[in-house]
């Protein structure tokens, strides 16, 4: 994330050079980025590894702990009742999980190995859904706005640093490359669970060929095994983040058309007639986007689980 | 030199990964709305199939995009 961090110091760089002016590449970046000198909770770096609790890391635990304490909660509920027919929220999180395990693990992996997948792909799916579905929800703009008009904390205050930055813990390619080296480890067990250690890395590449063309294939398919999880890193990330972006960039025509015309009518016309039509349009497709991708993600493990048990040569 | 990738090589490449993900989804969902025409029962399976090669393809564009938005940020 280097080059986000170059570029936030050079919008202040010359934001502050303008002076005043509006400029909507910082406020894009300022909400879209970590943030990391704006750090919540400094910690000191260990082994050169700077620990300070950052934006996204801050949304990373609420996401775990909501999930946890939520389904943990739930389930507890349903296992005391004297009757097996789920009620309330049970009944979303029945639905989720037979969704997950019939829809999404079993086609791909398989009847045998459905009940050693289905835990590690439901728990990406709800983690995933449940982290991009919470940042949608502008809770930091929220308590900024409350901050500012009522509370009136101080400069250096925890809520003063809170305010910086994104909400979208899987917005943060960090968040998403580790995800996807659970899958990357995944693939490489579930090869090793079926087919045994030495069979899962000959499973790669096809048998009975002429030698030169292993030549070329060997390094495609290992190739190939790092380009996987990749994708899946990116396009998660790449999803999230270009969701923020098209919202701030399509707010900021508000006070560009202002700031262009001089005078702050102007702004409130164009964003009446075109920016918040446009931005809630968005936000709606956003919410199509949150579900999509939490599906493309797990459904994506399960493909990749499900080849290097199912091998196709 | 910079201004010319920024200014020409970059949209000029964002503009292709367009056409080339434009093309593929464009092919993909007419090929699924004809499937369904001629076979509305097997809609569900028609879906299912026609998902994954569609997330792949849209696993490709972000790449592109990607790999583009990089230049524009490291090539300073």
């Amino acid at each position: 994330m280097m080059s986000v961090q170059e570029i936030a110091h050079q919008a202040e760089h010359t934001a502050a050079e303008a002076g005043q002016k509006f400029d909507a590449s910082k406020v894009i970046i300022e909400h879209v980025s970590n943030a990391p000198e704006h750090p919540l909770i400094h910690l000191p770096r260990i082994f050169g590894i700077d620990f300070s609790v950052t934006k996204h890391v801050f949304m990373l635990w609420l996401v775990a702990v909501l999930v946890f304490v939520v389904v943990v909660w739930v389930v507890r509920r349903y296992l005391r009742q004297d009757r097996l027919v789920p009620s309330g929220f049970m009944n979303a999180l029945e639905f989720v999980v037979e969704f997950v395990r019939d829809e999404i693990v079993q086609p791909n992996v398989g009847r045998k190995w459905v009940n050693t997948w289905t835990p590690l792909v439901l728990t990406f799916f709800v983690f995933i859904l449940c982290a991009n579905g919470i940042g949608l929800i502008p809770i930091f703009d929220v308590v900024g706005l409350l901050d500012h008009y009522v509370l009136h904390t101080a400069e250096d205050s925890f809520v003063k640093h809170m305010i910086h930055g994104g909400t979208t813990a899987t917005a943060n390619f960090n968040v998403t490359a580790a995800l996807a080296t659970v899958t990357f480890g995944a693939i490489i067990v579930a090869g090793t669970l079926a087919h045994g250690f030495v069979k899962h890395w000959k499973n790669l590449v096809p048998h009975g060929m002429a030698w030169p063309i292993y030549i070329i294939l060997i390094p495609i398919e290992i190739l190939g095994m790092f380009v996987r999880p990749f994708a899946l890193t990116m396009r998660l990330a790449a999803n999230m983040t270009g969701g923020h972006i098209a919202i701030l960039a399509i707010l900021s025509f508000v006070f560009l058309f202002a700031e262009l015309f001089g005078r702050a009518m102007a702004g409130i016309g164009v964003g009446l007639v075109v920016s918040v039509p446009l931005a809630v349009g968005i936000s709606a497709l956003e919410i199509i986007v949150v579900l999509i991708q939490a599906y493309v993600f797990t459904l994506l493990t399960a493909v990749f689980i499900g080849m290097a048990i199912h091998v196709h040569h | 030199m910079t201004g010319l990738v920024q200014f020409f090589a970059i949209p000029f490449g964002l503009g292709m990964i367009v056409i080339g993900a434009g093309i593929g989804i464009g092919k993909l969902a007419a090929a699924a709305a004809d499937g369904i025409a001629r076979q509305p029962n097997a809609a569900d399976k028609i879906t299912g199939a026609v998902n994954l090669p569609l997330f792949l393809l849209e696993g490709v564009a972000i790449l592109g995009e990607v790999f583009a938005l990089l230049v524009l940020f490291l090539g300073k």
